[in-house]
């Protein structure tokens, strides 16, 4: 599913944030990158997600290389992407069913199906009963569920989240990790980018990438869950 | 396609929450909007009503043949015959002095009282040629050729000067079209602009999440096509209580004045708004969605 090669990444700035990585992700996987604030992860997912391009090396997202010029590509591997961003970028002035509502308007639904669906991502993070809430008014682990309803209503093969524990307490850090990972199914990967490494240390079948200073390490860990 | 039209509801309630968002400063772009395809309007209508003017001028295009008035009544109207005949006259008729003098009665209507001083009847007989306006010039000189035709009398100097007054109405009314065009456009584009600055985080988002340009885009279309279509009823309806009222005021005082009848003058006018109106709004929306996309 996703073929990080050689890559390294170098902001205009100077800063080197990734540093000639390699990482393959497979179908099916659930990927947890972990590291200090600044080591990279965000920088990874950006990469993965097509919001930057590498300085050097080759990004390959199902099959499509990320690259600037190809944007039309980019645009329809974006629709196959669920992302849940660190900053959230919810919609403000919406209720929390317009925000996921909006995430899918434009993929190949029916007005039944963008509804339907919709609903039943609120439902998955249960968040029903607070469809009808401006998303300003939501708690920030509220909003944090909206945006990975957003992101799972579009029935998407990846799902990217970046730091989804970041302001939460410990019991709602879990559930989130917990939401999120239960979407990975047969064809759809799961990539979680945290720092929170505590909330991890128990949990099987899993992939942590070590992150430190653009550098990484991988680490496959087997068993059941 | 199914998609879009499964998005159109969505579409007009985010164009409508665009306009909302800010309210003051696109009240004014609609108040200008307003404002300026007014004075368009009313360019339209004059142009429309000096066409008409001079379309009718041309049509009434005649010249009077007065003739010697030794000739008797037969070879007068042999005479008139044989101009009838030449080429480039519709028809010649016999304009004899008692006629002449009830038509300068119409003319003069409540001052036809001042003919009555005169002891006899001071209007000459004459015969009335009506031409074709694009060959004034050679029929004039044949008319003359005429041994029994004394001299000729026509309208070529009035036509030339209406003409020259249209030439300048439509000279000044392209101007005005040229200026209300290119304002009106950048009126849209800038508030286009304005609305997508104010919503660069919903757009940036929407592009992350794949979405196409034509779905961010199409609600700034609706904003601009909504703004200028509204703008392009309220200046109808204005231009329509307009021409009323002009019409009262000139069918009394200036009666000479051919106007056109008052609904096609209005039809015309709104028919000519409103298409107007579609065209500003798309082009300058376009030109503001355009304009900033590399920004985004």
């Amino acid at each position: 599913m996703i073929e990080v090669k050689e890559v390294s990444l170098r902001y205009r700035d100077g800063t080197l944030a990734l540093n000639n990585i390699n990482l393959t992700v497979g179908d099916n996987e659930l990927v947890y990158i972990t590291g200090p604030s600044g080591s990279g992860k965000t920088s990874l997912l950006k990469l993965i997600m097509g919001m930057e391009y590498p300085t050097s090396g080759t990004v390959k997202v199902m099959g499509h290389e990320m690259k600037e010029e190809k944007s039309e590509e980019l645009r329809n591997l974006r629709k196959k992407i669920g992302p849940v961003f660190q900053e959230l970028k919810l919609v403000h002035g919406r209720s929390a069913m317009e925000n996921v509502m909006m995430g899918i308007r434009f993929l190949d639904f029916s007005r039944q199906e963008i509804r339907r669906n919709s609903a039943d991502a609120l439902e998955k993070v249960g968040l029903s009963h607070k469809a009808d809430s401006m998303v300003e008014n939501l708690s920030w682990g509220e909003a944090q569920r909206v945006s990975i309803a957003r992101a799972i209503a579009r029935k998407p093969r990846l799902i990217l989240a970046d730091e989804p524990t970041g302001n939460l307490d410990h019991d709602n850090a879990v559930n989130i990790l917990n939401i999120l990972a239960s979407f990975r199914q047969k064809d759809t990967s799961v990539i979680i980018a945290t720092h929170a490494t505590h909330l991890i240390e128990d949990q099987k079948n899993i992939t942590i990438v070590r992150m430190n200073q653009g550098n990484i390490s991988v680490e496959k860990r087997g068993g059941e869950e | 396609m199914k998609n879009f039209i499964a998005n159109l509801g969505y579409f007009f309630k985010e164009a409508r929450r665009i306009i909302f968002s800010n309210k003051l400063s696109n009240f004014f772009t609609f108040s200008g909007t307003v404002l300026i395809l007014l004075i368009f309007a009313s360019v339209v209508a004059g142009w429309s009503v000096s066409s008409r003017l001079v379309g009718m001028l041309e049509e009434e295009a005649e010249i009077s043949a007065f003739f010697d008035e030794n000739l008797d009544e037969k070879e007068v109207f042999a005479l008139a015959e044989d101009l009838s005949k030449l080429d480039g006259v519709r028809n010649a008729r016999v304009v004899d002095e008692s006629e002449a003098y009830k038509r300068m009665q119409e003319i003069l209507a409540d001052d036809a009282g001042i003919l009555e001083l005169f002891e006899h009847n001071p209007f000459k007989a004459y015969i009335e040629i009506r031409i074709d306006p694009g060959r004034t010039e050679s029929i004039i000189e044949t008319v003359k050729g005429f041994k029994e035709i004394e001299y000729v009398r026509d309208n070529k100097s009035v036509l030339k000067s209406i003409n020259d007054i249209i030439r300048g109405i439509k000279t000044f009314g392209t101007l005005i079209i040229f200026a209300v065009g290119i304002t009106t456009i950048i009126i849209i584009s800038h508030m286009i602009r304005q609305g997508i600055y104010n919503n660069r985080d919903q757009i940036r988002t929407l592009r992350f999440l794949g979405a196409p340009r034509t779905f961010i885009g199409f609600p700034f279309i609706c904003v601009g096509l909504f703004m200028t279509v509204a703008a392009g009823i309220l200046t109808s309806l204005v231009m329509l209580i307009l021409i009323h009222k002009v019409y009262q005021i000139m069918g009394g005082s200036i009666p000479f004045i051919p106007l056109p009848p008052v609904a096609d003058l209005s039809l015309g006018v709104i028919i000519v708004i409103m298409g107007v109106s579609i065209v500003l709004g798309l082009t300058g929306s376009l030109f503001g969605l355009s304009s900033i996309k590399d920004h985004q």
